[in-house]
């Protein structure tokens, strides 16, 4: 690989190759705030490779690899390189990691405890936490919450916010334009624009929090809120969790304490300003 | 109808089970499969909990002292089914 940067986000820590520049350049631009992996040594690698012989430089192609990989996975534009070296990361986390319970989920913090929010795409749960992240809330994660497998905490994986197509307009009147990335357009998920964390958020990467609520948000709707018992919460989670059947007994052990520990609710809203409204309301009530 | 087989546990420790409070969970060891099963199917696994070689009408009398199942002769069958199901997870076997 021609250019490289190691990079630490919370526990775990990644070595980027990329046979271009612009990608490595875009990552180090908004990641300059990050350490490198402290002996030098990371957890993972991610290569962003030509799709064929030429396509490095004719109508260049992204293939996302590493150490782990998809070899379906459909080539990007050299466009959205700063968005394949995220895939790749986020990547070889989700087949690759065994250190804690992975958790599809956003989370925020504040006073020690953690709100952790899952749901799928398009459900709203990136955009509310980096919403929270930007009020007063630390913000851990959007995309994984990592449970540790012994004490139940949860602990960050802060990479950049990955805003999609209306969550842009949203952060971008809320954050400073200089933790901002550049507009990467018509991918394939729309627009996408990414939004480096606040400096909170990165100083303290490797600070874990035991988790208080638990939401699964759904954007688009009346607002309203409804219990979730703990059998549906277990089934969810598990279909949330890239890695729980690969940790065995003491994935289950984690999660069934999780489950049995940690309150739950379903949450509907229209807009942001009222999730914000629902989740200071319930965080009130039962953290 | 198999009234005469006998049914055990697949080892002592076999499986971790946790209640929640609308269902059972049992993470078979063997396999790292993780079963989520309702009554009265964690009765009946308590009810092979002592190691012994149980038949169906065996558990069937030993649940009927403790819940009402109606008429044995419609509550018979449905025990050996869920044995005969269990058997297949593999978290029961015949004895």
């Amino acid at each position: 690989m021609n250019h490289g940067l190691s990079l630490k986000i919370g526990p775990a820590t990644f070595r980027i190759g990329s046979a271009w520049r612009q990608p490595v350049e875009a990552l180090a631009r908004l990641y300059a705030d990050y350490p490198a992996p402290a002996d030098g040594i990371a957890d993972f690698t991610v290569r962003l490779e030509p799709a064929g012989p030429f396509r490095r430089w004719l109508r260049p192609s992204i293939f996302i690899t590493g150490d782990h990989g998809l070899a379906d996975a459909a080539p990007m534009s050299l466009a959205h390189g700063l968005l394949a070296a995220e895939m790749g990361m986020n990547l070889q986390m989700a087949l690759g990691w065994r250190r804690h319970l992975l958790l599809h989920a956003s989370s925020v913090e504040k006073g020690g405890r953690a709100l952790v929010m899952t749901g799928e795409s398009g459900s709203g749960k990136s955009t509310l936490a980096a919403q929270l992240g930007e009020r007063g809330w630390r913000l851990m994660g959007d995309e994984f919450a990592l449970l540790d497998l012994e004490t139940g905490a949860i602990f960050p994986f802060p990479r950049l916010v990955s805003l999609k197509n209306r969550a842009i307009d949203v952060l971008a009147a809320e954050a400073p334009a200089g933790r901002m990335g550049p507009l990467l357009a018509g991918t394939a998920k729309g627009d996408i624009r990414h939004l480096l964390p606040r400096s909170d958020a990165v100083e303290r990467m490797n600070e874990g929090a035991l988790p208080a609520l638990l939401l699964f948000p759904r954007f688009g709707h009346e607002s309203d809120v409804r219990p979730v018992g703990q059998g549906e919460m277990f089934m969810r989670l598990t279909q949330a969790s890239t890695n729980y059947v690969a940790l065995g007994e003491p994935g289950f052990a984690a999660l069934t304490r999780f489950v049995k520990t940690v309150p739950a609710r379903a949450i509907d809203f229209p807009s942001g300003e009222e999730a914000i409204a629902l989740v200071d309301r319930l965080w009130a009530e039962w953290a | 109808m198999t009234v005469h087989r006998r049914y055990c546990q697949d080892s002592p420790d076999a499986i971790a089970s946790c209640a929640l409070d609308d269902m059972v969970l049992l993470y078979h060891r063997s396999s790292g499969q993780t079963h989520m099963v309702i009554s009265p199917v964690p009765e009946i696994l308590a009810t092979l909990d002592d190691g012994a070689a149980w038949t169906a009408g065996e558990v069937l009398g030993q649940l009927a002292r403790l819940y009402d199942l109606g008429a044995a002769e419609e509550a018979l069958p449905q025990v050996e089914a869920h044995l005969v199901e269990l058997t297949a997870l593999g978290l029961v076997r015949i004895a």
